[in-house]
């Protein structure tokens, strides 16, 4: 059997309710959107724990902020994943499928370890008292950190072998015994992983300068604080930023160097864009406060043009099997993709509400007096 | 085409479902649920400016944030999970025909998570009225997300009009649609009320405890009493063979819908005896108790619900073990049974070693075992010590010899809840060998009966 062959039987015989572009355009923009705030928590995570374990009161101020602003950023960064993770099962099926299936307990043990994470970062956040000097519960930070490493560690051995479909019957078979225990992880690359897991840091690095800005024009917090922050978060972002191109690169080196990558032009549109935002950091670094929005948009952008640039890849690697997304089987419902689209635009409009009112709390402080 | 396998050994693929879907139903509905409660007692604090029922309000929703956004998110995510180790071609059957339903499901996740983190930060520090309107716009998106998935939950007993057409909405508002929507919506307030019944019985104050085990008790009693009501009426939506197979076919699922009702019975005693009568000294044990009969009912009254759907995973369309059961002519798919009856199941399973897929004398025990595990694993176990062990089975229906399992293959659909065996006659005796050495590991088939010699 050809392996294109079967590749295209793996699919869902019923086809697709849309065109795949669309599909796919919406995988690589949630998973944009995701990623980052999976960058936040690990990074926040981190910084929290390492701030906690610091002795001045800044240090421990921001402690407090970036455990209680990681427990918002874990909880988007899972539900800003159920989007890729969907989508990726409408056009990638084949791929997605037996990747899990092959590694099986892996899958599983991914929802484990983000739970567990979860709730030692709550542990984490709500017990410990750094005022009481009890810093017992700063174990529960270096828990949620590790476990966040290894769950990202998950995903990535998916994706990975998701993309070595020649693979598959070697690794599943011996003689004529199937390995259904799915305890095996079968392949993964570190470069790879560390291109995901490094930036971690400098988004981290302009979330801090953000709420250094965003906190300024408060008249009840400490400025020579809020300064601190910016700062300490910009140097962080800069120095994250200079690793990660270096990784980029090292990642780029071990890519399969036949599928000729390096002139491809959405790979060099991602680095222009990282090279970019390297920059700006770099200028940041004076007055960190008036640069963290630029800083924030292209740190998205950054982000976005690596997103676009793992799925050219991604396009790249499975062109070699003749597989292509655009050839998926259609079945169009219009009504169906009409019911997304609409509820789609009115949740971003019903979210405008209490992001706005929360964003002046945030600004402006208290607007009631007769808070209860 | 058919994907690798994965085997949990020893125990069965299917308690992977159960442990994760049934935990997942807590959280979910009480996500649903609890903050139609907070709106109202959050509304009623602030008409009686009662302080320490807004502290009590505020610690619920704290723990509802937590308990949801945890494990529920990542619980439901992880049904995907689960259903794709266990049967991927399912899934994906259900996710291309529905995927806009659950990316619509999605956006009101979206709105739930900007409004329950907004509203537990804001508390007391924005205007009564904005915060109030904030817990609404929570509430309300949650209950849609539960009107979503509904949809694609009521199409896998009743699929309804989609069989003909293969439309969307077909599937969705299928004949189960609404009883469903209604006991699920009324059962939420039972999940909301027990949830607030133990964060009340952590309370200090005999007065404020008294107070909201009260609005608990009421919510809960009222939930279950429509809940009751509405799951008559949806006894009589349900088609009549999953009616046999729920009350007549299967004694597992005639003990699970009493010890459904049963805990219905028990907690409505709990919220009548702590929640009124007891409702100043009602302490956490009780109450922890309560909760845990509710999920042992929840349990048993969903696992009711999808073994009425065997012998498919899609009715009418897909069987327990993935195979396509029937043409899906408006979608243009065949059936898959004619075809492997004639080729042969291995001959088009990639994934089955080379060696296998012409069966001799030499290789059909090995053929027999990735058929085996190919067609039953879904919900059967190849050990003699897991849930719904075929040696165990084997044993249980008197088919212990190689020829006795290969009647019992031979009328396997004879039973209402299972699907046929398919393949060829030579693979119906490769497997029928491989299941009788199960039973006995000395029986040893005869190669010239399994080669039909």
């Amino acid at each position: 059997m050809d392996l294109a062959q079967v590749l295209n039987g793996l699919r869902d015989p019923m086809g697709v309710p849309f065109y795949p572009w669309l599909f796919q355009v919406l995988m690589v923009l949630t998973f944009a959107l995701h990623i980052i705030f999976v960058n936040l928590a690990i990074g926040g995570s981190f910084m929290a724990v390492y701030e906690h374990y610091k002795k001045g009161e800044n240090n421990k101020r921001l402690s407090r902020f970036l455990a209680r602003s990681s427990t918002v950023n874990l909880s988007a960064a899972v539900v800003l994943g159920v989007a890729p993770l969907l989508f990726v099962q409408v056009v990638y099926d084949p791929f997605w499928y037996v990747s899990n299936l092959l590694s099986a307990w892996w899958a599983v043990g991914f929802l484990c370890f983000v739970t567990a994470a979860f709730l030692a970062l709550y542990a984490f956040y709500l017990k410990r008292n750094p005022e009481s000097g009890m810093q017992g519960f700063g174990f529960f930070g270096w828990f949620t950190f590790g476990l966040l490493l290894l769950a990202g560690f998950t995903m990535h051995l998916l994706s990975v072998q998701f993309l070595e479909p020649e693979k598959w019957k070697l690794w599943y078979l011996s003689g004529t015994v199937m390995n259904t225990s799915g305890t095996t992880i079968y392949d993964f690359r570190i470069s790879r992983y560390l291109h995901f897991i490094i930036p971690s840091f400098a988004i981290t690095g302009v979330f801090m300068m953000l709420y250094g800005w965003f906190f300024s024009t408060r008249k009840d917090m400490d400025r020579d604080y809020l300064h601190w922050v910016a700062v300490s978060g910009a140097k962080m972002a800069l120095w994250a930023t200079l690793v990660q191109i270096i990784i980029g690169f090292w990642w780029l080196f071990d890519l399969p160097k036949n599928l000729s990558f390096t002139s491809n032009i959405f790979l060099w549109i991602g680095v222009i864009l990282g090279v970019i935002f390297f920059l700006i950091l770099m200028a940041a670094q004076k007055a960190p406060e008036k640069y963290a929005v630029i800083s924030a948009l292209f740190a998205f952008l950054a982000v976005l043009g690596m997103s676009v640039s793992r799925e050219v890849l991604r396009m790249v690697y499975l062109g070699k099997f003749n597989y292509s997304i655009y050839t998926y089987k259609l079945n169009i419902h219009w009504g169906s993709t009409a019911l997304f689209l609409l509820t789609f635009v009115m949740g971003i409009v019903v979210m405008a509400y209490p992001l706005m009112v929360a964003w002046k709390l945030g600004r402006y402080g208290s607007t009631t007096e007769e808070g209860a | 085409m058919l994907y690798p396998l994965f085997e949990w050994h020893g125990v069965g693929n299917g308690m992977l479902m159960a442990i994760i879907a049934t935990y997942h139903i807590l959280p979910c509905h009480l996500a649903t649920g609890a903050f139609w409660i907070t709106y109202f007692m959050e509304r009623k604090a602030y008409q009686e400016n009662d302080l320490a029922m807004l502290e009590f309000v505020k610690k619920y929703s704290l723990l509802v944030l937590i308990f949801c956004f945890v494990t529920g998110s990542l619980t439901g995510a992880g049904i995907w999970y689960a259903a794709t180790l266990i049967s991927p071609r399912a899934i994906s059957g259900l996710i291309h025909n529905y995927v806009w339903g659950w990316a619509t499901e999605w956006v009101f996740f979206l709105i739930e998570i900007v409004t329950i983190y907004t509203y537990y930060y804001t508390f007391g520090k924005i205007s009564r009225k904005a915060h109030l309107r904030i817990g609404l716009i929570y509430a309300m998106s949650a209950w849609l997300s539960m009107v979503i998935i509904t949809g694609i939950l009521g199409f896998m007993l009743t699929p309804g009009k989609w069989s003909e057409t293969g439309l969307f909405f077909d599937g969705f508002f299928n004949p189960s649609y609404w009883p469903q929507l209604f006991v699920r919506t009324a059962f939420m307030f039972v999940v909301g009320g027990s949830y607030a019944a133990i964060v009340a019985s952590f309370l200090k104050d005999p007065e404020v405890k008294s107070k909201a085990m009260k609005v608990a008790a009421k919510w809960g009693l009222g939930g279950l009493i429509v809940g009751g009501l509405f799951t008559v009426w949806y006894f009589t939506k349900i088609p009549a063979t999953a009616k046999t197979i729920i009350f007549e076919d299967l004694a597992f699922t005639q003990t699970m819908f009493k010890v459904a009702i049963g805990a219905g019975v028990l907690l409505f005693i709990y919220f009548g005896v702590w929640g009124f009568m007891k409702s100043k000294t009602a302490g956490p044990i009780p109450a922890i108790i309560a909760m845990l009969i509710l999920f042992v009912g929840i349990c048993a009254g969903e696992t009711v619900r999808e073994m009425a759907r065997r012998p498919y995973l899609i009715p009418g369309y897909m069987y327990s073990n993935q195979m396509i059961a029937k043409d899906m002519k408006p979608k243009g798919v065949k059936s898959e049974v004619a075809k492997f009856n004639k080729e042969g199941v291995l001959k088009n399973y990639y994934f089955a070693p080379d060696s296998v897929k012409e069966i001799d004398a030499s290789n059909f025990m090995a053929a027999g075992r990735i058929l085996t595990k190919l067609e039953c694993i879904s919900c059967h176990t190849v050990e003699s010590n897991g849930f719904f062990s075929i040696p165990k089975l084997m044993v249980k229906f008197g088919a212990k010899t190689p020829e006795e399992v290969y009647d019992f293959l031979d009328a396997l659909d004879d039973y209402n809840y299972m699907p046929p065996f398919v393949g060829t006659e030579k693979e119906k005796r490769a497997m029928a060998a491989y299941i009788a050495s199960l039973v006995n590991p000395d029986q040893k088939a005869d190669p010239a009966w399994v080669l039909g010699n």
